[in-house]
C-alpha cells in the first residue's frame, strides 16, 4: 500500500471511531481549497474548542474570507479535536491538522488563534501541543509557524504572551492580511527571519504587540514595575486597529456550510460594531469602540447574499445591543419585504427592556422558540445605577407587558452577583423582581390563556475585566460566591421561578486568567503537561487541580481576582491601547461610587477617547469624520 | 460591490407561475467521501438549505410552521457510502426535471452530486433490496477462507440484535440475505452483498459485518491496521429488477 493509501484508510478508520464524525471529514459546501504549490503563505486559522462552537463564531467566518481573498494567501480551519479524538491521535502519534488539505498545521507559515475566552487557554496550548510546535515562543526554529493570537482576550495577552509570536490586537479583517503580505514580502525579498520580522511587523503595523520585544520587571511586592520595549521603533503601548467603514469593510458574500449542527446554524448579520451604553462591569462595551454601523441598504444586501449562498432560514441581527442601532425600523421593513414570502424568519438576540415595543414584538414573534431574554444585571435601581445600567423596572415592566400581551409566557433575566458595593437588599432584590414580573403577568388581561408562566433568573458572579471601570475591583472569595448563591436560592419559593447560577469555581478561575500577567504562563504550562483541555467544558474542569497547578508554578490567584488593585499600579494591559483612555475608566468608577450613571454616546460624549481612532457613522458627537 | 443577488435575479423559479396541482420529482443523488459522515438527520438539514439556496419553488405545507415536503428513502448509516440515494420532493411552480438538476448541482459538492431528477411512477414501499460492496481490511481475515464466511452466512441462524424504540430486538440475517459474493483484491476482503431493504426487513450491511467478526473474532485491536469501507450501488424491487 502507498503512503497515501495507508493515510486514507488512517483517516477513516480513526473517523469511524469517534463520536461525530462529521466534526473532522470537512468537504463543506463552500470550503475553499486552493492549490498549496502556487500560493505563497498558508495560515491555519484554529478555534480552540469544538467545531460546532468554532464554525458558528462569526470573526471567524469574516477573517477566513479576508484572508482567502488574496491570491496568494490560503487560510484554513483547525478546530480542538473533542477527547476522544484527540485521545486517538495520541495514540496514533497523529498531528493537528487543517480542516481543508488535511495537512499538518506544523507545515503552515502561520497558526493564527483566536482568543475568545479564557477558560480555552488550556485548549490553546494544548492545541499547540498536539500540532508539534514547540510551547513557547523562545523555543520555535524558522521553520515552526509563526503563532498569532487575536480576538477579545487579546486585550489582555499576557497570560499566554509567552506562546505566541505575536498578536493582532483590534480587528483583524485589514490587519492580518497586511500581516501576511509583509511575510511574504520579506521571504520573497531574501531577508527573511523570524526576529527581523517580528520587529519589521511591530514597528510597521499598527495592532501588531510583539511580547518578546518587551521586557517586563517586578515590584517587591508582586505588581508590576515596568514594560519596556527593547527598540525604540516599537510602540510603548499598542494601539488597536480598527476598520473604519463598516459599510465598505470585508464582508464574506459565501460562508462554508457546515453539515452538522452547529450553535448558532443561521445568518448572523452584524449590525453595527462597539456599544453605546459603557455598562461598567461590560468590557465588549469598552474594547469595541467606537460605534460604527452599517446601513439598512448594505445590510439587506448582505443578507441577500448571505441567503442566496446559505439557504438559511433564520436572520440573526447581531451586535452588542440591537435596538440600539438607530434605523432598526427601515432595516426590519427592508428585510421583511422578501423573508416573509420566503418563510425567513428574523432574530434579535440581546434586547434591551427600555427599546422593547409592540411593534418590535411582531417582527420577531414569527421566531419558533417561546422564550425572551434580557439582561437586567442587578436586582435593584441604585445597584444598576451604580454599574450604569440604565433600565428602570418600569420599563422592565412595559417590556414584560408586550412580551404577555403578545403571547409569550417565558422570559428570562439575567442578573450579576458580587458587583462592587452590593448589599444584601442588592441579591434580595433579583428573586422580589422576579415575583413581581409573575404578578404581572397574572395581572395582564390578553395574557396567554393555559400557558403557565414561567419566569427564568439566572445569576452569574461578577468576573472583573480589563479595559472596564471595575477593572481595579476584587472578585467576591469563593465561600462569598457560593453563599451568595445560597441566600438567592432561599428566597426563591415559587415554583414558576426558576433559579441557575454558574459555576462559582469556574468564574473564580476564569478570574485569575482574565488579569494576569505573564507569570501565569507557567501555571498554563504545567496544566497543560498535566493534560488539561477543554476547561470551558465543566465535566472537564476541575477545581482543585487548578488550584495545585498554581500552588506549583508559585502563583496565587488570590493576589490575581480577589486583590483590589491601586489604580497607580502598572496593569499588565496597560501595553495595549484599546482608545478608551485610563482617566474615563477611573472617572466611571468614581461615577459608580456616588451611584451617578452617564448618558450614552449618543445622549452626549463621555469624553472616553475612542473617537481619536475615527469610524464613519459612530454616533459620537464629537468623532473625528 | 456586491454581485447581484440572485433573489433579484431574472427567470427567478421562485416567481413563476404556480402549477395547477404541485408535483413529486425524484432526485437521484449520490453520498461519497467526506458526505458519508452526514447523519440522516444533518442529511435532512442540509436538504433543507440546499434548495433554499438553489431556489427550487417547493410547495410548504400549511399550518403554523410551513416547511417544504421532502421525503428520503432507506437512510443511510453514518459512514456508508452510496451512489444510490433517493429523495422526493413537492414541486410548486413550473420548473423542469433538468433545470432542477443543474440548480441543486450547482448547490451541491462533487460528495453529494444529483444523478437524475424525473417524475416518479413508483413508489419506496415498492422497494424490495438494496446491493452494497464491502471492502474489508481486518487482522486476522487472511486465517479465514472465502468459503467458510459464506457458508456461515448462509446457514439459519445467524442472529443480530439491534436497537429499536421498544428496546433491543434480536433476529436471524440469514433470510434477508439475497445473494453474497466473495473476492480478494490485493489485501482487501470484498463483499457483493444483496440485502433486504423492504419497509419491514431492512438490513443494515453493519450488523452482518458485526455478525462475521464475533464468529471470526476478528479483533479491533489495533485501530490504524483496521477497517471497512460500505458503498451501496444499486437498489431494487422486491422482484429483483433496479428500481428508479
Amino acid at each position: 500500500m502507498s503512503e497515501t493509501e495507508k493515510q486514507a484508510i488512517n483517516r477513516n478508520t480513526l473517523l469511524k471511531s469517534v463520536d461525530k464524525p462529521g466534526r473532522y471529514s470537512g468537504g463543506e459546501y463552500g470550503q475553499i481549497i486552493k492549490d498549496k504549490d502556487r500560493v505563497k503563505a498558508r495560515f491555519a486559522f484554529l478555534f480552540p474548542d469544538t467545531y460546532e462552537i468554532g464554525m458558528s463564531n462569526l470573526g471567524v467566518r469574516i477573517l477566513y474570507g479576508a484572508l482567502n481573498r488574496f491570491d496568494d494567501i490560503w487560510c484554513e480551519r483547525v478546530y480542538a479535536p473533542w477527547v476522544d479524538m484527540e485521545d486517538k491521535m495520541r495514540q496514533l502519534g497523529l498531528p493537528l491538522t487543517a480542516h481543508e488539505s488535511k495537512d499538518p498545521v506544523r507545515d503552515f507559515d502561520f497558526l493564527g488563534i483566536t482568543l475568545q475566552y479564557e477558560m480555552s487557554y488550556t485548549n490553546v496550548l494544548n492545541c499547540i501541543d498536539l500540532s508539534g510546535i514547540p510551547h513557547f515562543a523562545c523555543d520555535r526554529s524558522e521553520d515552526d509557524p509563526l503563532v498569532i493570537g487575536g480576538g477579545p482576550c487579546a486585550y489582555n495577552p499576557e497570560p499566554v504572551a509567552d506562546f505566541f509570536d505575536l498578536f493582532n490586537i483590534g480587528e483583524g479583517e485589514e490587519m492580518l492580511p497586511s500581516i501576511v503580505h509583509l511575510y511574504i514580502e520579506m521571504k520573497e525579498e531574501g531577508r527573511y527571519t523570524r526576529k527581523a520580522f517580528l520587529h519589521e511587523a511591530a514597528a510597521t503595523i499598527q495592532g501588531v504587540y510583539v511580547p518578546s520585544l518587551y521586557e517586563v520587571s517586578y515590584n517587591a511586592d508582586g505588581t508590576i514595575a515596568a514594560y519596556k520595549p527593547l527598540y525604540d521603533d516599537i510602540p510603548k503601548s499598542v494601539r488597536k486597529q480598527i476598520v473604519e467603514d463598516m459599510d465598505t469593510a470585508y464582508f464574506p458574500e459565501h460562508v462554508v456550510m457546515p453539515y452538522i449542527e452547529t450553535v448558532h446554524d443561521r445568518i448572523m448579520l452584524e449590525v453595527f460594531r462597539g456599544c453605546i451604553r459603557g455598562c461598567r462591569f461590560c468590557q465588549a462595551g469598552i474594547i469595541y469602540r467606537p460605534v460604527r454601523e452599517k446601513t439598512p441598504e448594505c445590510l439587506d444586501r448582505q443578507a441577500k447574499c448571505l441567503y442566496d449562498s446559505t439557504g438559511y432560514d433564520e436572520i440573526s441581527l447581531t451586535s452588542l445591543a440591537i435596538d440600539d442601532y438607530s434605523q432598526l425600523d427601515e432595516l426590519t421593513d427592508q428585510l421583511m419585504s422578501w423573508t416573509n414570502e420566503r418563510k425567513i424568519s428574523l432574530s434579535l438576540p440581546s434586547l434591551r427592556v427600555d427599546s422593547f415595543t409592540k411593534e418590535l414584538m411582531e417582527k420577531i414573534v414569527s421566531v419558533r422558540t417561546s422564550s425572551l431574554t434580557f439582561a437586567m444585571e442587578a436586582g435593584t435601581q441604585r445597584l444598576r445605577d451604580v454599574i450604569n445600567k440604565n433600565v428602570t423596572e418600569e420599563e422592565l415592566m412595559r417590556a414584560m407587558n408586550v412580551a404577555f400581551t403578545g403571547g409569550k409566557s417565558q422570559v428570562k433575566l439575567y442578573f450579576m452577583q458580587g458587583l462592587p458595593t452590593e448589599t444584601q437588599e442588592d441579591l434580595a432584590g433579583i428573586p422580589a423582581l422576579a415575583s413581581r414580573v409573575l404578578d404581572l403577568f397574572y395581572a395582564t388581561p390578553d395574557r396567554p390563556k393555559g400557558k403557565p408562566p414561567k419566569v427564568t433568573i439566572s445569576v452569574s458572579p461578577f468576573i472583573p475585566k480589563p479595559f472596564t471601570p471595575f477593572q481595579w475591583e476584587p472578585q467576591d472569595s469563593l465561600q462569598t460566591m457560593r453563599d451568595k448563591q445560597d441566600y438567592i436560592g432561599q428566597l426563591v419559593h415559587d415554583p414558576k421561578i426558576r433559579y441557575e447560577h454558574h459555576e462559582a469555581q469556574i468564574c473564580r478561575i476564569e478570574a485569575v486568567l482574565a488579569r494576569g500577567d505573564r507569570r501565569i504562563g507557567r501555571a498554563l504550562e504545567l496544566a497543560q503537561k498535566k493534560g488539561f483541555r477543554f476547561d470551558a467544558w465543566s465535566e472537564h474542569f476541575d477545581y482543585d487541580r487548578w488550584i495545585s497547578v498554581f500552588r506549583e508554578a508559585g502563583i496565587d490567584p488570590d493576589f490575581y481576582a480577589c486583590r483590589r488593585w491601586g489604580t497607580d499600579e502598572v496593569l499588565p494591559w496597560d501595553v495595549i491601547d484599546c482608545g478608551v483612555s485610563k482617566a474615563f475608566l477611573l472617572r466611571e468608577r468614581e461615577k459608580a461610587y456616588a451611584q451617578k450613571t452617564t448618558p450614552n454616546c449618543r445622549q452626549q460624549c463621555s469624553g472616553c477617547g475612542a473617537n481619536k481612532l475615527g469610524g464613519v457613522r459612530s454616533c459620537c458627537p464629537k468623532a473625528r469624520s | 460591490m456586491l454581485p447581484q443577488s440572485q433573489i433579484l435575479k431574472e427567470n427567478d423559479p421562485m416567481q413563476r407561475p404556480l402549477l395547477n396541482e404541485p408535483v413529486i420529482y425524484r432526485v437521484l443523488f449520490c453520498k461519497r467521501n467526506d458526505a458519508q459522515y452526514i447523519s440522516h438527520l444533518d442529511l435532512q438539514r442540509t436538504i433543507m438549505r440546499v434548495l433554499s439556496r438553489a431556489g427550487i419553488p417547493m410547495w410548504y405545507t400549511e399550518g403554523f410552521n410551513p416547511h417544504p415536503k421532502v421525503i428520503f428513502a432507506l437512510p443511510l448509516s453514518v459512514g456508508a457510502e452510496s451512489v444510490c440515494e433517493f429523495l422526493d420532493l413537492k414541486i410548486a411552480r413550473q420548473i423542469s426535471c433538468e433545470e432542477t438538476k443543474d440548480l441543486l448541482n450547482r448547490q451541491l459538492t462533487a460528495d453529494m452530486e444529483v444523478r437524475d431528477v424525473y417524475v416518479p411512477e413508483t413508489k419506496f414501499t415498492e422497494i424490495g433490496w438494496a446491493d452494497y460492496t464491502v471492502r474489508c481490511v481486518w487482522p486476522g481475515l487472511d486465517t479465514v477462507g472465502e468459503e467458510q464466511i459464506v457458508s456461515f452466512l448462509q446457514t439459519s441462524p445467524v442472529l443480530v440484535t439491534k436497537k429499536s424504540k421498544s428496546g433491543p430486538k434480536t433476529f436471524d440475517i440469514v433470510p434477508l440475505i439475497g445473494r453474497i459474493s466473495l473476492s480478494r483484491e490485493d489485501k482487501q476482503l470484498v463483499f457483493r452483498l444483496r440485502l433486504s431493504a423492504s419497509e419491514n426487513d431492512y438490513l443494515n450491511p453493519e450488523l452482518l459485518l458485526g455478525a462475521l467478526r464475533e464468529q471470526f473474532e476478528l479483533g479491533p485491536e489495533d485501530p490504524a491496521a483496521e477497517t471497512h469501507t460500505i458503498m451501496r450501488d444499486e437498489v431494487y424491487f422486491k422482484n429483483g429488477t433496479v428500481f428508479r
